[in-house]
């Protein structure tokens, strides 16, 4: 079932990889003319809790670049926006197209329809997550980043990690409720709000806020130069499993394409 | 044994009241048609049976079971939805991956029957091929218990035929159908009883011969003169009208009460004929 599911979505697969791949590439690329020595200059400016807030504060050196532009940012933003399309799409977008009846006409449980497309949806997120691995891994040498390899795999897993358990909260509202609008709304509000609560955290210095964050657990540690950062890894795996219990529970229980 | 068996199911959609008290049974082995019109609650009864939505309140069993969470049981089922949908991959591979949910069915025979070709893309697939690839996933794994919602709907006159056939044949092998439609004559020619459905409850169920038989004849007779109204006031006759010289009603039952009490007078023309089964129904309907 999970073959089909992902045989089917090869295309879009490989074009999230590439998509995610190439910003990757090109923010990277960009280290040796705005990182280093030259940006320090025009850091100093900024209050040092923004600073640490952006993570820019580790500009200056290629692992603190690359953490604050593709893990913090725009790699972050475009795993989970994949996360969350595929997240929306897999139950409640394909149940409001209809798509799911045949399938569930058929001699399989509504918890194999169910689980056989969340294990979909984290192996569709190994394709950007690996992209990522990817292009950083060969540029570190071409550019001297020197990011540890360690450290690399680390950001990278917990990068599909923060990815995937945002994802599946977004599929797990849209099982519960069936509506693909519902799904996005929750997955992208969670997004949103987790973001929001690790910028405004330090800033006001409250710990529960960041502490709350599904986006602090994933890079407030900044594995990209401190290594794993294994409770919020495991967080993000118990966000992911909570979710996911409650999906199952809501979506065997109520009717389907009505 | 009872295909299907419903008692007193009740279906409500918020406020909406698809289903009020339904009672049906289906038995093993035989065609049954489920008519009514649009809105009457035959999708939603038929989505009950696959346990595709749950109950409000009320049985639905299939082969003696409840269908809830009963996925083996579906295997027993073949379903060709009203209205399938279906997802932009070529059709062999969405009929091999639903082949595969049921073991390993083999969709090629079917859809070399009916000509589908299984390398197109569903995506561009006409309404009539569309329909044959649900065809083809509803028949393909041979279950015992045909479920189809209107099922020719879409398939051109050659199609529906080669449709009638496999269903037919089907039977023959000791399935059993049923059959759900709005219209009259796709059911008439495909079952042998009928369960008329209307606002969410079954409000008979006949043989297709017995209906003929109660829906009547409509008869014209025109006499020589005008007669007295009260002439045809007869045992079996409704609904005369009288224009002039010729009266029409409706006649169930024997024909004798009504040819005794016209026969004094003199009859210059005769015509009776069977009344369509569509009439019968449009009388439910009301």
């Amino acid at each position: 079932m999970t073959a089909y599911l992902l045989g089917t979505r090869r295309r879009a697969m490989l074009w999230w990889t590439v998509a995610i791949a190439a910003v990757a590439a090109m923010y990277t690329a960009f280290y040796p003319v705005i990182g280093g020595m030259q940006i320090e200059g025009m850091l100093e400016s900024f209050p040092d809790a923004v600073l640490v807030a952006l993570g820019w504060d580790a500009f200056t050196s290629g692992a603190g670049y690359v953490n604050a532009t593709v893990f913090s940012l725009v790699g972050a933003v475009l795993t989970l926006t994949c996360g969350i399309g595929a997240g929306a799409r897999l139950i409640a977008g394909e149940e409001e197209r209809g798509l799911l009846e045949l399938e569930l006409a058929a001699p399989v449980s509504r918890g194999a329809v169910y689980w056989h497309r969340i294990a979909t949806l984290w192996v569709f997120l190994l394709g950007p997550a690996g992209g990522v691995l990817l292009v950083v891994g060969v540029l570190d040498p071409v550019l001297s980043l020197e990011i540890p390899v360690g450290h690399l795999v680390a950001a990278t897993v917990a990068l599909w990690l923060f990815a995937g358990a945002i994802g599946t909260v977004t599929y797990a509202i849209g099982a519960i409720t069936g509506r693909r609008a519902h799904a996005l709304a929750a997955g992208s509000g969670l997004a949103v709000a987790s973001y929001l609560l690790a910028y405004l955290g330090p800033l006001a210095e409250l710990d529960w806020m960041t502490n709350l964050s599904p986006y602090w657990w994933y890079v407030g540690d900044r594995p990209l130069l401190n290594g794993a950062d294994w409770v919020g890894m495991a967080a993000l795996v118990v966000l992911g499993a909570l979710a996911a219990t409650a999906g199952i529970a809501g979506f065997v229980r109520r009717d389907t394409n009505v | 044994m009872l295909a299907i068996a419903t008692r007193g199911l009740v279906k409500h959609y918020g406020s909406v009241e698809a289903l009020r008290g339904l009672d049906l049974e289906v038995e093993s082995g035989s065609v049954t048609g489920f008519l009514g019109p649009n809105g009457a609650g035959k999708t939603t009864t038929i989505r009950l049976v696959l346990d595709l939505i749950r109950p409000t309140s009320g049985v639905v069993e299939v082969f003696g079971r409840s269908p809830r969470g009963a996925a083996d049981l579906r295997r027993r089922i073949g379903y060709l939805p009203g209205e399938p949908a279906l997802p932009d991959v070529t059709a062999g591979e969405y009929l091999g991956y639903l082949g595969r949910l049921r073991g390993r069915v083999d969709p090629g025979p079917l859809a070399a029957r009916f000509g589908l070709d299984l390398s197109r893309s569903m995506a561009t697939l006409s309404r009539g091929n569309k329909q044959k690839v649900a065809l083809v996933q509803a028949f393909m794994h041979e279950p015992e218990l045909y479920v189809l919602d209107e099922p020719t709907s879409g398939l051109d006159p050659l199609l529906q035929q080669e449709f009638r056939a496999l269903v037919r044949e089907r039977v023959a092998d000791g399935a059993t159908v049923f059959l759900s439609s709005h219209v009259l004559a796709e059911v008439e020619t495909l079952t042998t009883r009928v369960a008329i459905v209307r606002a969410g409850v079954v409000v008979d169920v006949d043989d297709v011969d017995t209906l003929r038989r109660r829906a009547g004849q409509e008869v014209e007779i025109t006499f020589a003169a005008p007669v007295p109204a009260d002439v045809l006031a007869v045992p079996g006759v409704t609904d005369v009208e009288v224009t002039g010289t010729t009266a029409r009603l409706l006649l169930h039952g024997e024909a004798d009460p009504l040819l005794r009490a016209v026969t004094p007078w003199h009859v210059v023309h005769l015509r009776a004929q069977d009344r369509e089964l569509e009439d019968l129904f449009m009388e439910f309907y009301r």
